[in-house]
């Protein structure tokens, strides 16, 4: 449907506007002026943030410079989840452009993965491509697919190619109609205040009765409290690509569109702010 | 439709949120930071330049030292950049050529799967082809063990059926043969009581004729006892003391008006007896020979049988080899048959014989003549393989009777001159009727047969396998054999028939009883040796002695009363003797031999 795939381009352009401001305790040669960019939700943060580092690294020593890394307010950003998620989990309902701290010292080796290289994002890309074709299709799709195939689903995504990188997604977005759909839905819900970093399990999009299964369904499975019950207030926003999808919202399509590029349904609730 | 819409709605939503952040997150930010990055931008190309500017102000102040610092630090900066657009476009290459040759692996391995891919098929063909050989080789299997199945109880049943069939064959030979045995015993039986009946009847004729010959007697007797006016006559002769040096034929009447002159001896009383009872020609009165004791029993001949003692009349017959020489039945008569394929006719006039003609239209050696009991008719076997019949009237050639497939070795009438048998080479017998002048029948005797002779009931024949045949005529069909030591030659019957003479190789005469089928006599002589298969001998017409011709040319006499040899003839032919023949008259005795010559003897 033409809706489908407005969705999909929709969710694809999606840009958060981001300022990036360096750490003042950084020894800088000269002030250093913040950075402003569009950032694409669904991108990883060493991977478009090449001119953020080159416009900083104008204004200090080559001595100085390490590591790059990000934090938002204190908390360091993992570079791994996508920015989009980052931005719903840490400062959804914060006040625009989102502010973002560059430090060049001091890499925080307990809470960040070191990345020195875009290949290793490309790594951790493929593997959640991978994580996520087993758990629909048994690995059968992503195993079909030629290196060049995979090659170009991270191209596509590195270079910011809708068209390029969906030739390849469709594939893996199928699935055989007597089953109604994947085998499971790949998704990870993330919570602000957990020791756990998100929640993954095991969960069918079609029940055995053949009723499709919805996001209520999953969330009363896997996080009930992030549902409201009838009389309360509402205390989270389940939040998916910075959108509330309506809890009856099918989650085998929820899957099909509404998933990161690495195939994930990366869902964020977080707390209704009381402003 | 609830459905749809309630689709709808969610999606609606979703879209509908989806614009709302774009709106708010993107693009009210979008116009803003481009703007503002591009400010940055010049900005720093601003305080880059203005930068180099500063310090070109310092190095032309300062002079060329610090110049090359800050064109340096600006030629590090674009260095910076060609090399970094160097490196860049160096990647791409390689990574270009990487790209090439991943494709050229990804084309190779293709290209390998697709060729096992092509064996696999093959090979799965294979195995169905050899599945459906199994199949189908199975399926030949059963049906061939059920053929044989069924072809094992087919054999059975057979072996089961003839089995059965063996049984019963067995049975109907028992029965075959049991049969056949009633059968010969019946046929032994009959033939037994038909030779009790036919001796009765012999002993009855003999009475009767035996009465009637006495009547006769008395009747002449008393008749004898009239007396009678005679007449000296010049021409009476008596026929008891001279040896017959004129005719050799008497004729039966004179006699009678000759010897009627006479009253007084013995003798002619006898001769007249004689020629009277020779009238019905049947009993034999006594035959007159140089020793007037002897009584002899009846035996054939009407005639005064003279042994021969000199050789009256030799003459050349025929060109080549005589075989055959044979008296007419009137004693007037002699007829020689040699190979030069003709039947020559000899007058016996006053001891010699005078060529009276030839018979010709043999195609080849004539083998053996018979005259009809008449003196009519000449009949004559031949080495062309038929036998002919020639009139004597006229000699002209009458019949010509073919059909044997080898030399036909002798031809006789029958007794009722109506009907011919002959002999041949090919192991046959013939019948052959005068008046329709076909074979009636043909028997097949086993053996080539040299000789016939016939009686009223019976032909006697003489074969190679040294056995005699008796045939019956009527039942046409062999009633006994008799075996000799050696190849019969020749056959010839007495006067009365009841005694058969034969001559074999084994160089002996022998004689046997007709009635009682045993031999009476033998007769041999040292220095008698039968000369050919074909060589004749005979009795004299009075059964009292029998002649034969010697291979060395001697003509043997032999006397059957007391069995021994009479007279040995033996300086006038000077090769083997073929056939001798005595007339019926008694007076002479023909003989050929080898060499064309013919002798006539008698007794002068």
């Amino acid at each position: 449907m033409a809706d489908d795939k407005d969705v999909l381009r929709d969710v694809w352009f999606g840009r958060i506007p981001t300022c990036f401001t360096l750490n003042p305790d950084e020894v800088t040669e000269r002030e250093a002026e913040a950075y402003y960019l569009l950032l694409p939700r669904v991108s990883y943060l060493p991977v478009v943030t090449d001119k953020v580092k080159k416009h900083f690294l104008k204004v200090m020593r080559a001595e100085d410079v390490e590591e790059m890394w990000f934090e938002y307010e204190g908390t360091p950003l993992k570079w791994h989840y996508p920015i989009g998620v980052l931005f719903d989990l840490h400062a959804s309902n914060t006040v625009l452009p989102w502010n973002i701290t560059v430090h060049f010292k001091n890499f925080p080796d307990q809470d960040l993965l070191h990345c020195p290289s875009n290949s290793i994002v490309e790594a951790h890309f493929m593997s959640s491509i991978k994580e996520a074709d087993a758990l629909k299709h048994k690995s059968q799709v992503v195993n079909d697919m030629q290196k060049k195939d995979h090659k170009q689903l991270w191209m596509g995504l590195q270079n910011d190619k809708f068209d390029q990188f969906w030739a390849m997604n469709r594939k893996l977005m199928e699935y055989p109609t007597e089953d109604g759909g994947f085998r499971y839905i790949p998704f990870r819900i993330y919570q602000t205040l957990s020791d756990r970093p998100f929640i993954q399990k095991l969960f069918r999009p079609v029940s055995p009765d053949c009723n499709a299964h919805t996001l209520g369904d999953l969330l009363k499975e896997m996080y009930p409290d992030a549902l409201t019950n009838d009389g309360e207030r509402k205390r989270y926003q389940v939040l998916i690509h910075g959108i509330e999808p309506l809890l009856e919202t099918p989650l085998q399509w929820l899957s099909e569109h509404l998933s990161h590029p690495d195939n994930f349904l990366h869902i964020c609730v977080v707390p209704v702010p009381t402003d | 439709m609830a459905e749809r819409r309630a689709d709808c709605s969610w999606k609606r939503h979703i879209s509908d949120q989806l614009k709302l952040r774009d709106r708010v997150q993107r693009h009210t930010f979008e116009e803003i930071v481009q703007q503002y990055n591009r400010l940055l931008e010049k900005s720093d190309l601003q305080a880059v330049l203005t930068e180099r500017y500063q310090t070109e102000k310092y190095d032309v102040q300062r002079g060329h030292e610090a110049s090359s610092l800050d064109a340096s630090r600006s030629d590090s900066l674009h260095q910076e950049m060609s090399q970094m657009r160097i490196r860049h476009q160096e990647e791409l290459t390689e990574l270009h050529k990487k790209r090439g040759e991943l494709a050229q692996t990804v084309i190779e391995l293709n290209n390998q799967i697709q060729q096992k891919d092509r064996e696999i098929q093959s090979n799965e063909a294979r195995m169905l082809e050899y599945q459906q050989q199994i199949a189908s080789l199975e399926g030949d299997c059963r049906d061939l063990r059920n053929s044989l199945q069924e072809l094992e109880m087919a054999n059975q049943t057979l072996k089961d059926e003839y089995d059965a069939l063996q049984i019963t064959f067995s049975a109907l030979e028992e029965k075959l043969r049991k049969t056949s045995e009633d059968n010969q015993e019946l046929v032994s039986r009959w033939m037994a009581e038909k030779a009790l009946e036919a001796n009765r009847l012999n002993a009855e004729n003999e009475k009767d004729t035996r009465r009637r010959q006495a009547k006769l007697q008395k009747d002449l007797a008393d008749a004898a006892k009239e007396p009678l006016p005679i007449e000296q006559d010049d021409d009476i002769e008596v026929l008891a003391e001279d040896g017959g040096k004129g005719a050799g034929e008497t004729s039966p009447n004179r006699p009678i008006s000759r010897t009627a002159s006479r009253k007084t001896s013995q003798q002619p009383q006898g001769g007249l007896l004689d020629s009277i009872s020779n009238i019905f020609g049947r009993r034999s009165a006594n035959s007159f020979s140089t020793s007037p004791e002897t009584t002899e029993p009846p035996s054939g001949g009407c005639a005064e049988v003279r042994v021969p003692t000199t050789a009256l009349h030799v003459f050349e017959a025929h060109d080549g080899e005589v075989n055959t020489v044979r008296f007419s039945p009137g004693s007037r008569l002699l007829a020689t048959g040699g190979m030069d394929r003709r039947v020559k006719l000899w007058e016996v006039v006053a001891g010699r014989c005078e060529a009276k003609g030839a018979l010709t239209g043999s195609n080849a050696g004539i083998t053996s003549i018979d005259f009809d009991s008449a003196g009519s008719y000449l009949l004559a076997a031949s080495n062309d393989f038929a036998s002919r019949i020639w009139t004597m009237d006229d000699y002209r050639l009458r019949h010509t009777l073919t059909g044997h497939s080898g030399k036909v070795l002798s031809a006789r009438f029958l007794l009722d001159n109506a009907r011919i048998v002959s002999g041949s080479y090919d192991r046959t017998l013939k019948l052959w009727d005068l008046r329709s002048k076909v074979c009636m029948k043909t028997v097949f005797a086993g053996s080539s047969c040299n000789d016939i002779v016939c009686t009223e009931q019976c032909v006697m024949s003489g074969h190679f396998d040294k056995k005699v045949r008796f045939w019956d005529i009527r039942a046409e069909s062999i009633v006994r054999e008799m075996e000799l030591l050696g190849r019969v030659t020749s056959l010839d019957l007495n006067h009365d028939r009841s005694e058969l003479l034969t001559c074999s190789r084994d160089d002996v005469l022998q004689i046997i009883d007709l009635r009682s089928n045993a031999v009476r006599q033998t007769f041999s002589a040292q220095g008698f040796k039968c000369g050919a298969d074909w060589t004749r001998v005979t009795f004299s017409p009075d059964g009292s002695y029998v002649a034969g011709g010697s291979a060395d040319g001697a003509l043997y006499v032999w006397n059957v009363l007391t069995g021994k040899l009479d007279r040995t003839l033996d300086r006038n032919h000077s090769s083997a003797i073929n056939s001798v023949s005595w007339s019926p008259s008694g007076t002479y005795v023909a003989s050929v031999e080898k060499g064309s010559r013919a002798i006539l003897w008698s007794d002068m």
